[in-house]
C-alpha cells in the first residue's frame, strides 16, 4: 500500500458518502485485518484440503488429475477478485443496489424455476451456462442480506421497528416467500434454513420486540414441520438422523460414513495425505463433507483448530457489530454474522451428527464456486464496514445516525424521526 | 403505539446485547462442537477406527501366473501351452448412462450384437453383468477411450495353444475360473497354478488399494511350475494324422493310440480322434470330446490280450514256448462254450505260437488252465494266479497314475467271488469279460517286452519351478520280475513271428525287431451279452532292434471294414505307425 492513501485513511473529507463528512464521527480508519486474514486461513485451509484428495477424487470420476484443484484456485481467485471489489465500494453502493439486487434475485429464481429439473438432485437450483453451473440461492442470500438491511434500518430510523402492518407483515410475507422459493421449488432446505437464520437475527438485532420475534419463530416452525412432512425424502433424511445406524447402507450412508471419517482421525488424524473416506466412501469429499474429511485427515487437534478459526471469525464479526453505529452497515455485518456462522453450524452440526444432513457447503473451506464467490462479496462488504467501526465510549448515538442518515433518504429527503431520537433518552446498557 | 416509544427501548445499545447473547449462543454451540469431536474422536476411537478398517480393509489374491506345457521336439524343446493376457468387459448397469448407444459402440468394437449388450446393461439389481470374454488388448484400447460411465474390463491370463489342437485331450483345458480341467491341466493343476498371493490394503470404495497407505500388507504369488512333457511334438503329429487317415480307411469315427517308451514308462505320444481346438473348448458341445479315450475309456480289447495271458504261463513255467496241445475245438465251463471266433482254429493239436498267431481262444484258455494245472477246468488256483499277474504284475484293474484328468482303472473280474467264474475266468484269457485302457495294455506290454520292468507310464519329463530351479522327474518302477527276462525274450520272440506270418505292408527289414497281435473284441451290450456284429479293433505291439523301443497300442472303434477288426483296421494303422519310427525317430537296428 502506498503511502497517499494510508493517510487520506485519517482524512475526515474522505469519509463514504463524502456529503455529511463533517457530520461523521466514526471516521475511515484501517480496516479490520483479521477478517482478511482469518478469510485467507480459511481458503488456504480449503485449497490445501482440496489439493491433498484432488487426484484421488479425480481418478474416481475419470477427470483430469487436477480438476478438483483447477477449479477450487479459479474460485478463490474470483472470490478474492470480489472481496476487494467489494471492499472499495461505499455502503451507500449496497443501499443503493438493494433492490436491483432483490430484483434480480426474483428474477433468477424464476428463471431456475423453469429450467429443466437437475437429474441429480431432482430440484431446480442451478442456472447453467456453457461449462459453468450457478446456484441461486446464494444470490439470494446477497439479495436477502442487502434488502434485509436497508429495509430493517429504514423501519428502525423511522421508529416503526415495533410496527406489525408497517414491518411485520412484509417480514411475514417475505419469510414465506423464502420458504416457497427456496424450500420448495429450489428443495434447498439448508440454504432456506441459513436464509430464515439471518432475517430472524437481523429481525432480533435490530431490536424488533422479543414478543414479534418469537412469534417469527414460531411461524418458522410451522414452516419447517410443513417443510418436512410434505417431502418424502426429507421425512427420511429426518428418521436416518434419529436412528443413525439404522439405514448405513441406505439412506444413513453418508452419514454414517461422515461419523466413520470424524471418528477414525482419532487425536492427531491420519495425516493430510492419508484420507481413505474421501476415495468414494464418503461422498461430496470435497464440498459438503469436507469438514469430516479434515476430521480424518488432522485429527482432534486440527479439527478443534479449524472450529476455533470459525469461532474467531464469529467473534471478530460480532465486534464490528458491537462497533458499528449506522444501523444499516450494523445489520449487514449481523447478516453475514448469521449467514457464515447458521452455514457452518448445519455443515458441522451434520457431520458431526448432531443435525441432519443438508446438501450445503461449509464456509470458505469447501469446494462450491457460487458458494464461495458470494460469501467473499459478503465478507468484502464486512472489511469496508470494519473501517468505519467507532471505539470511543463517549461517542453520541445522534451523531451515528446524522453521519449516516444521507442514504436512508437517497432523494435529500430527511427523514424526521432521525432526528426525534435524542441520545439522552436512550438508556445506555 | 407511537413511533418514539417503539424507538426508545430499543436503542443499539439493548440490540447490541441481543448480539452479545446471540454470541454466547454460538460460543456454546463451537463449545458443542468441541466436546462433540473430543467423544468422536477421543473416545469412540477405536470403535470407528474398526469400522473404517471393515469397509475399508480389503483382501486381495493376486493370482500366480500358470505354468506353461512343453514338448521335445526332436532335439529340443518347444512350448504347446502358453499364457496370453485377454480382457474380460463387464458392466455395472448402476452406473450405466445409455445403455442403448453404448451397447452399439461398445458392439461395433468386438464384433457383436449390440442388442445383447443393452439388455444385459439393463439388468435390475446387479452390480456387475459380463458382457464379453476374450476381448484382446487391441479391442480392450478402443474401449477405453470410450469412457464409458459404469463399463469396465479385468485382465485375465487365458491359455493359448502354439501348436493348435496338438494333443488336446492330453492336454485339457483351462476354464474361464482359471481351473485346470481335463487331461494334464486338472492332473497337474496344482503345480501348474501355482500360490496365488495376497494383497491385505486400505482401498478406496471401488476397491482400489491406495498406494499411500502404511498399513499395506503385500505377499507376492508364486507362479506355476512350467511342464516339460515327455511326449515328441512330431511324433505326437505323425500320430495324429496316421491315427485319423487309419480311422477313415477302416470307416471308424472313433479310435485312439498310444506309443510308449518300453524301458522308462514315457509316453511319447498319445492321440484320439475325434479332437477338438482347446483354445475354443467354449464352443464344444459334446464334453465326450474332452475325454483322453486312452486314459479314460476302458475296453475289453480281445485277444490282444492272449499275450499277455502267454507270457504269465512262461512265467510261471507251466508251457515253454514250443509247447504243443491238442485243442478240442470247444471247452464247456459253467454250462457255456468257449469257441474260436477269429481264423482258423478247429480241434488239432497246436502249439503255443500257433494260439498267438491264429489267435486261439480256446488255446488261451488252455494256457490258463495250464496254471491250474488241470486241462479242462478254471481252477480256482488258475483264477488266483492269472488274476495275481493281471492286477500284481501288468497293474491292470488300477489306475496307472499317469498325469492325466479322469483317468480310468478298468475292471478285472474277482477270482473267487461271482457267478460263472470258470468261464469269466477263460474269457479273461482273450481278453473280454474285463476292461482295460489302452495306455494299460501299452505299460503292461512294455514290462513284458523290456526284460521285466514295470515303468508307471508318465508324460511329465521334467518341472521348472517359479525359481528357474529344474526338478526331472525320474521314471518310477513300480514292479520288477513282471515275468522272467527269458520270457521277455520269448514273448518278443513270439510276437515277431505273429506280425511275420501276417504280412504287414509294406514289410519289415530283419534289421528292426517288430512284434504284435491283434485283438477284435466283442462289444458288450449295456442290456446284457454282447452285441453279435459290433467289434472293436485292436493291435499291441512293439518296434526296435535289440530291445523294443517303441511300444504301440491302437484301437479302432467299430471299424465299417469288411475282415476281423484287428487285422483289417488296426493292423495297418500300427504298420504304419511301426515304419515311421523307424524312417524318423531314431530305431537303433539290430546290431
Amino acid at each position: 500500500m502506498s503511502s497517499r492513501p494510508r493517510r487520506r485513511l485519517y482524512d475526515s473529507s474522505s469519509t463514504e458518502g463524502g456529503r455529511n463528512a463533517a457530520k461523521s464521527s466514526a471516521r475511515r480508519h484501517k480496516p479490520d485485518y483479521w477478517i482478511l486474514i482469518l478469510t485467507s486461513l480459511l481458503l488456504v485451509i480449503g485449497l490445501v484440503v482440496v489439493y491433498s484428495i484432488s487426484p484421488g477424487l479425480a481418478a474416481s470420476l475419470h477427470v483430469s488429475q487436477g480438476y478438483f484443484i483447477t477449479k477450487q484456485l479459479i474460485d478463490v481467485g474470483l472470490g478474492l477478485g470480489i472481496f476487494a471489489v467489494a471492499a472499495y465500494l461505499p455502503s451507500s453502493w449496497w443501499w443503493r443496489s438493494a433492490k436491483p439486487l432483490a430484483i434480480v434475485a426474483i428474477v433468477g429464481s424464476l428463471v431456475v424455476m423453469f429450467t429443466p429439473i437437475d437429474a441429480v438432485y431432482q430440484a431446480h437450483r442451478w442456472i447453467r451456462l456453457g461449462g459453468f453451473s450457478f446456484q441461486i440461492a446464494e444470490l439470494i442470500k446477497l439479495a436477502l442480506l442487502t434488502y434485509m438491511a436497508r429495509f430493517l434500518s429504514m423501519q428502525w430510523q423511522a421508529g416503526k421497528i415495533a410496527d406489525f402492518k408497517e414491518t411485520f407483515q412484509p417480514l411475514l410475507i417475505l419469510l414465506i416467500a423464502v420458504g416457497l422459493v427456496v424450500a420448495k421449488f429450489q428443495s434447498d432446505l439448508g440454504s432456506t434454513g441459513v436464509m430464515v437464520a439471518m432475517i430472524v437475527l437481523m429481525v432480533f438485532a435490530v431490536g424488533v420486540p422479543l414478543k414479534k420475534v418469537a412469534m417469527i419463530s414460531a411461524l418458522v416452525l410451522v414452516l419447517l414441520v410443513l417443510a418436512i412432512s410434505s417431502s418424502a425424502y426429507r421425512r427420511e433424511r429426518l428418521a436416518t438422523f434419529l436412528h443413525p445406524q439404522s439405514n448405513c447402507q441406505g439412506n444413513g450412508y453418508q452419514a454414517c460414513q461422515a461419523l466413520i471419517a470424524v471418528g477414525s482421525g482419532g487425536i492427531f488424524g491420519l495425516g493430510l495425505g492419508y484420507s481413505v473416506q474421501a476415495y468414494g466412501y464418503l461422498p461430496e469429499a470435497s464440498n459438503d463433507s469436507i469438514f469430516a474429511i479434515m476430521a480424518e485427515k488432522f485429527g482432534f487437534i486440527g479439527t478443534v483448530a479449524i472450529v476455533v478459526v470459525y469461532g474467531a471469525f464469529i467473534a471478530r464479526l460480532k465486534r464490528i457489530i458491537e462497533h458499528t453505529q449506522d444501523q444499516f452497515k450494523r445489520l449487514l455485518v449481523v447478516g453475514v454474522l448469521a449467514w457464515l456462522s447458521t452455514q457452518m453450524i448445519i455443515n458441522i452440526g451434520a457431520m458431526l451428527g448432531l443435525l441432519p444432513l443438508k446438501g450445503i457447503t461449509l464456509p470458505l473451506i469447501s469446494q462450491g464456486g457460487t458458494s464461495l464467490i458470494f460469501l467473499m462479496a459478503a465478507l468484502g462488504l464486512v472489511f469496508q464496514i470494519s473501517r468505519y467501526t467507532s471505539y470511543s465510549k463517549s461517542e453520541p448515538e445522534t451523531s451515528v445516525r446524522q453521519q449516516s442518515n444521507n442514504y436512508y433518504n437517497p432523494n435529500g429527503r430527511r427523514l424526521g424521526r432521525a432526528h426525534s431520537a435524542p441520545a439522552t433518552t436512550r438508556p445506555r446498557t | 403505539m407511537t413511533p418514539r416509544e417503539s424507538v426508545t427501548p430499543y436503542s443499539s445499545g439493548n440490540s447490541n446485547r441481543r448480539v452479545q447473547i446471540w454470541y454466547g449462543v454460538l460460543m456454546i454451540v463451537i463449545a458443542v462442537f468441541v466436546v462433540r469431536l473430543f467423544y468422536l474422536q477421543i473416545i469412540k476411537h477405536d470403535y470407528y477406527h474398526q469400522q473404517a478398517l471393515k469397509d475399508q480393509l480389503k483382501e486381495y489374491s493376486i493370482a500366480a501366473e500358470r505354468g506353461v506345457i512343453m514338448a521335445h521336439d526332436r532335439g529340443g524343446v518347444v512350448p504347446i501351452v502358453l499364457n496370453e493376457k485377454l480382457y474380460t468387459l463387464y458392466a455395472d448397469p448402476t452406473f450405466v448412462k445409455n445403455p442403448d448407444s453404448d451397447a452399439i459402440s461398445l458392439a461395433k468394437i468386438t464384433n457383436s450384437q449390440a442388442g445383447n449388450y443393452a439388455k444385459l446393461m439393463k439388468t435390475k439389481n446387479s452390480r456387475y453383468v459380463v458382457l464379453a470374454k476374450r476381448v484382446t488388448p487391441d479391442q480392450k484400447n478402443k474401449i477405453m477411450t470410450l469412457k464409458l460411465s459404469g463399463v469396465g474390463v479385468r485382465a485375465q491370463d487365458y491359455r493359448t495353444y502354439p501348436q493348435g489342437s496338438l494333443a488336446a485331450q492330453l492336454l485339457g483345458f483351462v476354464s474361464d475360473d482359471g481351473k485346470g480341467t481335463y487331461g494334464l491341466e486338472q492332473a497337474l493343476n496344482k503345480e501348474l497354478t501355482g500360490t496365488s498371493g495376497m494383497l491385505k490394503a486400505i482401498t478406496d470404495a471401488s476397491g482400489v488399494p491406495l498406494v499411500a497407505n502404511r498399513d499395506n500388507l503385500q505377499v507376492a504369488p508364486k507362479d506355476g511350475s512350467d511342464v516339460t512333457l515327455t511326449v515328441d511334438v512330431a511324433i505326437q503329429k505323425q500320430l495324429e494324422t496316421i491315427l485319423k487317415q487309419g480311422l477313415d480307411k477302416a470307416k471308424s469315427s472313433s479310435g485312439s493310440a498310444v506309443i510308449l517308451d518300453p524301458n522308462n514308462g514315457a509316453i511319447k505320444a498319445m492321440a484320439n480322434w475325434p479332437t477338438y481346438d482347446p483354445s475354443q473348448y467354449y464352443k464344444v458341445a459334446d464334453a465326450n470330446l474332452f475325454n483322453n479315450a486312452a486314459v479314460s475309456s476302458p475296453l475289453e480289447i480281445g485277444s490282444a490280450m492272449k499275450v499277455l495271458t502267454a507270457a504269465a504261463a512262461l512265467d510261471q513255467g507251466v508251457i515253454k514256448p514250443d509247447t504243443s496241445y491238442s485243442d478240442p475245438g470247444h471247452w464247456l465251463l459253467d454250462g457255456h462254450e468257449i469257441t474260436n471266433i477269429e481264423e482258423d482254429g478247429g480241434p488239432g493239436i497246436h502249439s503255443v505260437p500257433e494260439i498267438l498267431n491264429l489267435s486261439i481262444n480256446t488255446g488261451a484258455t488252455w494256457m490258463l488252465m495250464q496254471m491250474g494245472g488241470q486241462t479242462g477246468t478254471v481252477t480256482k488256483t488258475a483264477r488266483d494266479k492269472w488274476h495275481d499277474y493281471m492286477v500284481n504284475h501288468y497293474q491292470l484293474g488300477k489306475a496307472t497314475g499317469v498325469e492325466q484328468g479322469y483317468e480310468s482303472s478298468g475292471t478285472i473280474p474277482d477270482p473267487d467271488n461271482g457267478y460263472a467264474l470258470q468261464l469269466t475266468y477263460a474269457n479273461t484269457a482273450f481278453g473280454q469279460a474285463m476292461t482295460t485302457t489302452p495306455l494299460q495294455l501299452a505299460a503292461a506290454l512294455a514290462s513284458v517286452v523290456n526284460g521285466g520292468t514295470y515303468y508307471q507310464p508318465h508324460l511329465v519329463d521334467s518341472y521348472m519351478d517359479s525359481t528357474g530351479k529344474t526338478i526331472a522327474k525320474k521314471p518310477v518302477i513300480i514292479r520288477q520280475g513282471v515275468v522272467s527276462t527269458v520270457v521277455s525274450q520269448q514273448m518278443q520272440s513270439l510276437m515277431e513271428y505273429v506280425l511275420a506270418n501276417h504280412h504287414l505292408q509294406p514289410p519289415f527289414t530283419d534289421n528292426y525287431s517288430v512284434g504284435g497281435k491283434t485283438g477284435t473284441a466283442q462289444i458288450a451290450n449295456p442290456a446284457g451279452g454282447y452285441y453279435s456284429d459290433k467289434y472293436n479293433g485292436t493291435y499291441l505291439g512293439f518296434v526296435g532292434g535289440d530291445k523294443p523301443q517303441y511300444v504301440i497300442m491302437v484301437r479302432v472303434n467299430q471299424p465299417g471294414v469288411g475282415g476281423y477288426a484287428g487285422t483289417a483296421a488296426a493292423q495297418p494303422i500300427f504298420s504304419t505307425l511301426a515304419h515311421m519310427l523307424i524312417d524318423n525317430f531314431g530305431v537303433v537296428p539290430k546290431s
